[in-house]
């Protein structure tokens, strides 16, 4: 680089501040004065560790939490499922059509919150197009399905679920490369043992990182269940919005713990991630 | 003769299977709500009664629908542009001269991940609402919030144009034969970034053309978006909403048309060449 | 009978004929070598011997089985990737075991057989590293490792050097030409650098568009090239005309090789008459590198750069560039080329 003076360079720096500022403004502070306030009783005043008690203990915001764990999880584990074969399915085919199945999961994974709680509706809704079928064909799982129970919440979260996981864990197969299953055979080796020794091993952490983003994605999602189900779903996501802009009365401090808790999760998940990701590398994969 | 010979096109098939399957799982919703659109009427039979474009008549003469696709658009121009002009230098100096400080940015695109708009939402509406800068329900507010959303989108792409290139090469050879930094910035860095760059920009912007929860709970109805117009029509009339989720949905398709042309893009020079195989 | 035998192998790849009719064999404990540049379908024919390939016709026996037919995990033998190709997630010592693994041997038996292979590679104490860990030539050694510790009918080493760099692909080439010779391994080793192919192989194999253009000891072909393109692929021949040369006892044949150092070279004006059998050719100097003891000309006559090698005397060092000059080739020295 040329050695122009430090203090030009030192300059430069400059254009970070409207950035910082920008990020101060609308993440960074706001997030401190959440936290600030989970820790606020009712009226805003003090230091009380009350609003995480009652998180934690109300059986209301217990089963909140446990529903979207639940949801969250099993989405994410059969999304994580449907993504390892298909993907897997991908890398069999010619680079052009590789190109063309990842920019449509790509394009679906914009397809979420409301046109998709909506799309589902018109599909499994109690009017739905499947289920008439259901009931033409006198297949009572489709024809009685309720799309605003548990399990039609799952259904849709696995449908977001699935384009994530395939963008995800599609360019973990491509470190896997064809010169290992080639020397696993040349060593005696099976389809199968290839796999159990190498294959599945080579992927694991890059797996696990892949869950721990759909469980994050799943968790902090709202907009998908509210359109379907309004607040009547006891969602972490919904309760916390609840609390904030419903039409009860607001509870700042309680929605505050609540969101924290939220957030703690998701970050756990995003460091699981990071350190998922690190292993691989270590490995040189 | 051949070792293995059969097995393999027992592979294409069920490999072949997979993919349609996982299209048909995939485009099922979209064609469920475009057969919906299309419908005139439906009762109880499995198809519609007849066929009609009078629902997407009815949402395009529709002045709230018109008006809303107008707000959605302002925010999504405004709040890109103002992030390229925001992000683009800053990546740029901190990616070329000062490297150890790119953790910063690596951190800052990582904060919406880790605090969803439903938690951060908490915190703007209780700054926001009332005070100096009360700004909820304007469209203020969505701009603040969504450079937030699609900083991370812009940081990854012009990062990865910047090395493709390798920008720091560049700007010391444009240095060396004399041009200032703001001239080498502008006529041999910014040319070569500019495609990515775009790619990302579109990405964002179908990102602001489908996000709900931050215009809900900040804004409401004060400042309808497309999404919210959509939530209120699912309510009101089925009908008209999916004819709203189908043009929502062929925006994405012809977006994502769009980077995957300017995705295949690349500086001339910078095309990896063909690997000649044995 | 001979160890290995490849008998009449034919492939083709989008109508392109890339293997052309392949035959030749291996006495057991031999290390031949298939040279030849890329593209040439070395690989092809090794990864077709590995099971790894298809090929359209023709047969392939080690020993009295005709493994043709088999695939790669059937076949018995042992292969060395370019790539090195080790499992990343196993360390030094479950890499080498893992062949063994697969046949169902105890760990108590396969322990001090993987133990003596690591001796053997020299990488004792980093039994327990991840290939990550290692250095390109340490992660080749493991590669060996991991296929002889199997015993394997025969050894197929692809482009095994080829991704290291210049000084440690010389002394792991040694290496591996001791260990196979150690263990009477028959071996394939594939490469495109006739250096490496001519200091370790017994025999070598020359191939070009799918075709065998010359088989003998690495003697063989370094003095008697059999046609212009092995001339020019093994190194600096001088490939002449007929009629450049201009002698009439030469063999009937178009084409002659004639090495650098064969030829004498003399200034123009004090160069002495030919002998008998020996054809003179008259040109200018083009350039010239001292290499040592020994001087490098290019000589330009009528069209032709001929490249004379000449040791460093007297005569020879008064030999300026531009100068004119008379070059002697002895008859018995040119190298009858089949087209």
């Amino acid at each position: 680089m040329a050695r122009t003076s430090s203090i030009q360079n030192k300059m430069m720096l400059l254009v970070l501040i409207p950035l910082l500022v920008w990020l101060g403004a609308f993440e960074l502070v706001p997030v401190l004065r959440m936290i600030a306030m989970s820790f606020q009783n009712n009226d805003g005043q003090g230091f009380t560790l009350g609003q995480y008690v009652k998180g934690l203990t109300n059986p209301l915001y217990g089963k909140a939490m446990l529903n979207s764990l639940k949801i969250s999880f099993i989405s994410s584990v059969a999304g994580l499922i449907i993504a390892l074969v298909c993907s897997y399915s991908i890398t069999r085919f010619t680079t052009k059509l590789r190109d063309r199945m990842i920019m449509i999961s790509n394009m679906i994974t914009n397809f979420v919150g409301v046109p998709l709680a909506f799309a589902y509706m018109i599909l499994l809704g109690s009017n739905g197009m499947l289920t008439l079928i259901g009931k033409e064909l006198g297949i009572r799982s489709i024809a009685g399905f309720d799309l605003y129970s548990e399990a039609g919440l799952t259904l849709t979260y696995i449908y977001y679920q699935v384009p994530m996981a395939i963008l995800l864990v599609y360019p973990l197969y491509n470190g896997i490369r064809e010169e290992w299953k080639e020397a696993a055979a040349m060593l005696g080796a099976s389809v199968w043992s290839f796999w159990r020794h190498i294959g599945i091993p080579v992927l694991l952490p890059g797996v696990l990182g892949t869950f721990s983003i759909l469980m994050a994605n799943a968790l902090g999602a709202y907009a998908t269940a509210y359109a379907l189900t309004g607040s009547n779903y006891n969602l972490l996501s919904i309760r916390i919005s609840a609390l904030v802009s419903g039409d009860i009365f607001p509870n700042f401090q309680l929605g505050s713990a609540l969101a924290v808790i939220l957030a703690v999760i998701m970050i756990a998940s995003l460091v699981i991630n990071e350190w998922m990701a690190s292993l691989s590398r270590r490995r040189g994969l | 003769m051949k070792p293995k010979t059969s097995g393999k096109s027992d592979g294409r098939k069920w490999h072949g299977t997979v993919l349609g399957v996982l299209l048909v799982y995939l485009f099922l919703p979209v064609a469920g709500t475009l057969l919906f659109s299309l419908a005139r009427q439906w009762q109880d039979g499995i198809l519609p009664d007849g066929y009609t474009l009078q629902w997407y008549g009815s949402i395009f003469t529709d002045g709230r629908f018109l008006a809303a696709v107008g707000r959605t658009l302002l925010v999504g121009v405004i709040t890109v542009i103002v992030t390229l002009a925001l992000m683009v230098p800053v990546i740029f100096v901190l990616n070329v001269y000062f490297p150890k400080w790119e953790r910063l940015l690596q951190i800052s695109v990582l904060l919406p991940f880790a605090f969803p708009p439903v938690v951060s939402a908490i915190g703007l509406i209780k700054m926001y609402s009332s005070g100096p800068v009360a700004i909820t329900g304007t469209v203020w507010i969505l701009i603040g919030v969504y450079f937030i959303m699609i900083q991370p989108f812009i940081y990854q792409s012009v990062r990865n144009s910047l090395s493709t290139i390798n920008a720091k090469d560049l700007v010391e050879a444009a240095e060396m034969l004399g041009a200032s930094r703001m001239a080498a910035f502008r006529r041999v860095i910014l040319p070569n970034i500019l495609p990515g760059t775009l790619v990302a920009s579109l990405l964002s912007f179908s990102m602001i053309f489908g996000e709900f929860v931050m215009s809900r709970m900040l804004v409401g109805g004060q400042f309808e978006t497309v999404q919210m117009y959509l939530y209120n029509q699912m309510n009101t009339s089925g009908q008209a909403a999916s004819a709203v989720v189908v043009t929502y949905f062929a925006l994405i398709l012809v977006l994502s048309g769009l980077v995957l042309k300017l995705g295949a893009w690349k500086p001339k020079g910078y095309r990896s060449a063909q690997v000649e195989e044995e | 009978m001979s160890y290995v035998r490849i008998e009449n192998i034919n492939k083709s790849y989008q109508q392109q004929k890339v293997l052309n009719d392949i035959s030749f064999s291996i006495e057991e404990g031999q290390f031949l070598t298939l040279l030849g540049p890329s593209g040439c379908g070395k690989s092809t024919l090794l990864r077709a011997i590995a099971g790894l390939n298809e090929i359209d016709s023709g047969s392939i026996s080690v020993g009295d089985r005709n493994i043709t037919a088999l695939p790669s995990k059937e076949r018995q033998i042992g292969m060395v990737f370019q790539s090195y190709a080790l499992f990343p997630n196993m360390t030094v010592f479950e890499n080498i075991a893992f062949g063994l693994k697969m046949d169902k041997m105890k760990k108590s038996e396969y322990t001090p057989l993987v133990e003596e292979m690591i001796a053997l590679i020299d990488l004792k104490g980093k039994e327990n590293r991840y290939p990550a860990q290692l250095s390109g030539g340490q992660q080749q050694r493991v590669a060996l490792a991991r296929s002889l510790v199997k015993r394997p009918k025969v050894l197929l080493l692809d482009e095994p050097l080829s991704a290291l760099d210049a000084q440690i692909r010389r002394s792991l080439r040694t290496e591996i030409r001791l260990l196979q010779k150690r263990l009477k391994m028959t071996t394939i080793f594939v490469t495109h650098d006739q250096e490496e192919a001519l200091t370790v192989s017994d025999r070598i194999i020359i191939m070009n568009q799918g075709r065998i253009e010359q088989e003998g000891s690495p003697e063989d072909i370094y003095t008697h090239p059999a046609s212009e393109f092995v001339a020019r692929f093994i190194g600096s021949y001088n490939v002449l005309k007929r009629s450049d040369i201009g002698l009439d006892s030469l063999p009937d044949t178009e084409l002659f090789a004639v090495r650098p150092e064969v030829i004498s070279i003399a200034p123009l004006a004090e160069a002495p008459v030919a002998e008998l059998g020996t054809a003179t050719i008259e040109g200018k100097v083009e350039q010239l590198y001292i290499l040592g003891n020994v001087i490098r000309f290019t000589v330009s006559a009528g069209g032709l750069d001929i490249l004379v090698d000449a040791l460093n005397n007297s005569t020879v060092h008064r030999i300026q560039e531009g100068m004119d000059v008379r070059l002697f080739l002895p008859a018995d020295k040119c190298e009858p080329l089949r087209q």
